[in-house]
């Protein structure tokens, strides 16, 4: 049995495919945007249907099972599609704004969950439980993997602490006994090489 | 103006900031360019991470809540209006598939997954007979467009088609990108639900305009 949980370990995991889509493959991304910040409707049921599993992943990733996953992708949607100013185009591509979206509302969830475990004198550093769950890519999974082992370890060990297991600049820093603002130049370093090495354009 | 975000954006994206330094960036990208501009690349950053780790299926059940997301103006009991105009939509495209393209065979099969969902609303096909709508030829291209007279839906076909061309709306001396027909074999389509009405559609490519059609309502 190995010692990773479910979801970083390709071996537990089945490969499926993606579904394609008439609606999803006619309509590029820079239309989906404009659409999406004019709140035409049809827009975010297409932004769903075109980051379903990305939106998912990212959630699922942090919280570690499909029960807060799923409340979580909801909640974050919901907030930005009934918030009147929450996205336009200025903000980048509507991939990343709601995948960073998801993303933070995930991790925001997961103190919480930390935090009541502390009261109720749990170990707070206890980790998160993994359901056994389908992997859809297993070569992107260690193509992430690949490339982070490419970094130098000043910067690939805080990158880690905080993609992986989502702590704050300031913990990181404690944890590595290392001056904050160092932490932030070695993680902003760290994210861009890594990011290009995965195939980043700028 | 409050200090540039700098490598806070890396620690936004990541979210690895405390609660206040979030919303100082928050607030800070609303007016600053070049920073709203450094946070959108941070933000590609992480993603290209995740899409780079393992992808989980997300459950059929989520995108049924989803879909049930109201929109910001909708009351709180209006769940069951909202979905009159959706069921619309489709009985209005359902009527302008069997009317006027179903008889392409090749534009059925490659409607197929969405003739799917059209099939299993009932309601929807009830309405497919009656549902009107008009249809106006493009000047300059082998293409028309045909919508409802109350502009709820759109659908362009172009035939003869071989590369993807932008479908686009001109008005008030600008151009709205509406989206892209896709050929596939012969016919590029493209389905517009929409909620307000558009006197003239332009298709583009390489660019340019090639082709306009003006829409009576």
């Amino acid at each position: 049995m190995s010692a990773l949980p479910a979801w970083q370990n390709p071996g537990l995991a089945r490969p499926v495919r993606r579904t394609p889509s008439l609606m999803q493959d006619s309509i590029d991304d820079e239309a989906l945007a404009a659409a999406f910040s004019s709140k035409e409707r049809w827009a975010f049921e297409a932004a769903y249907a075109r980051f379903a599993t990305l939106l998912y992943s990212t959630a699922y990733h942090v919280l570690g099972n499909a029960e807060d996953a799923q409340d979580c992708v909801h909640d974050a949607l919901s907030r930005v599609w009934r918030s009147p100013d929450a996205y336009d185009r200025s903000r980048g591509a509507i991939r990343s704004f709601l995948t960073v979206c998801v993303r933070n509302e995930a991790i925001t969830r997961l103190r919480s969950k930390q935090r009541r475990s502390r009261l109720h004198e749990r170990v707070a550093a206890e980790p998160v439980e993994h359901d056994e769950i389908a992997v859809v890519d297993v070569v992107e999974h260690q193509r992430l993997r690949a490339a982070m082992a490419r970094l130098p370890d000043e910067q690939r060990r805080p990158l880690e602490l905080a993609y992986f297991e989502q702590k704050t600049h300031v913990e990181i820093a404690a944890q590595l006994e290392v001056p904050l603002g160092t932490i932030k130049s070695r993680i902003a370093l760290g994210l861009r090489k890594l990011a290009m090495a995965l195939g980043g354009t700028r | 103006m409050s200090a540039h975000i700098g490598e806070d954006a890396a620690l936004y994206a990541l979210g690895a900031l405390e609660p206040h330094e979030a919303a100082a960036v928050e607030a800070h990208v609303e007016h600053c360019s070049a920073c709203a501009r450094l946070l959108a690349q941070a933000e590609d950053d992480v993603t290209a991470m995740v899409a780079a780790g393992p992808l989980v299926e997300p459950p059929a059940a989520l995108a049924e809540r989803i879909l049930a997301t109201p929109d910001a103006s909708t009351p709180a009991t209006g769940r069951q209006r909202s979905r009159v105009p959706r069921a619309a939509w489709f009985a209005a495209l359902a009527a302008a598939i069997v009317v006027a393209v179903l008889p392409s065979a090749y534009v059925y099969r490659e409607n197929l997954a969405m003739h799917h969902t059209m099939l299993a609303d009932a309601d929807a096909m009830a309405r497919i007979a009656t549902s009107p709508h008009r249809s106006t030829a493009f000047a300059g291209r082998d293409a028309h467009v045909m919508y409802a007279p109350d502009g709820s839906w759109y659908v362009v076909v172009i035939r003869g088609a071989k590369t993807p061309m932008h479908v686009v709306w001109p008005h008030d001396g600008e151009r709205t990108m509406l989206g892209t027909a896709v050929p596939h074999g012969d016919v590029a389509l493209l389905y517009l639900p929409k909620s307000h009405r558009m006197d003239q559609l332009a298709l583009m490519s390489d660019g340019r305009v090639v082709a306009q059609a003006q829409l009576v309502f």
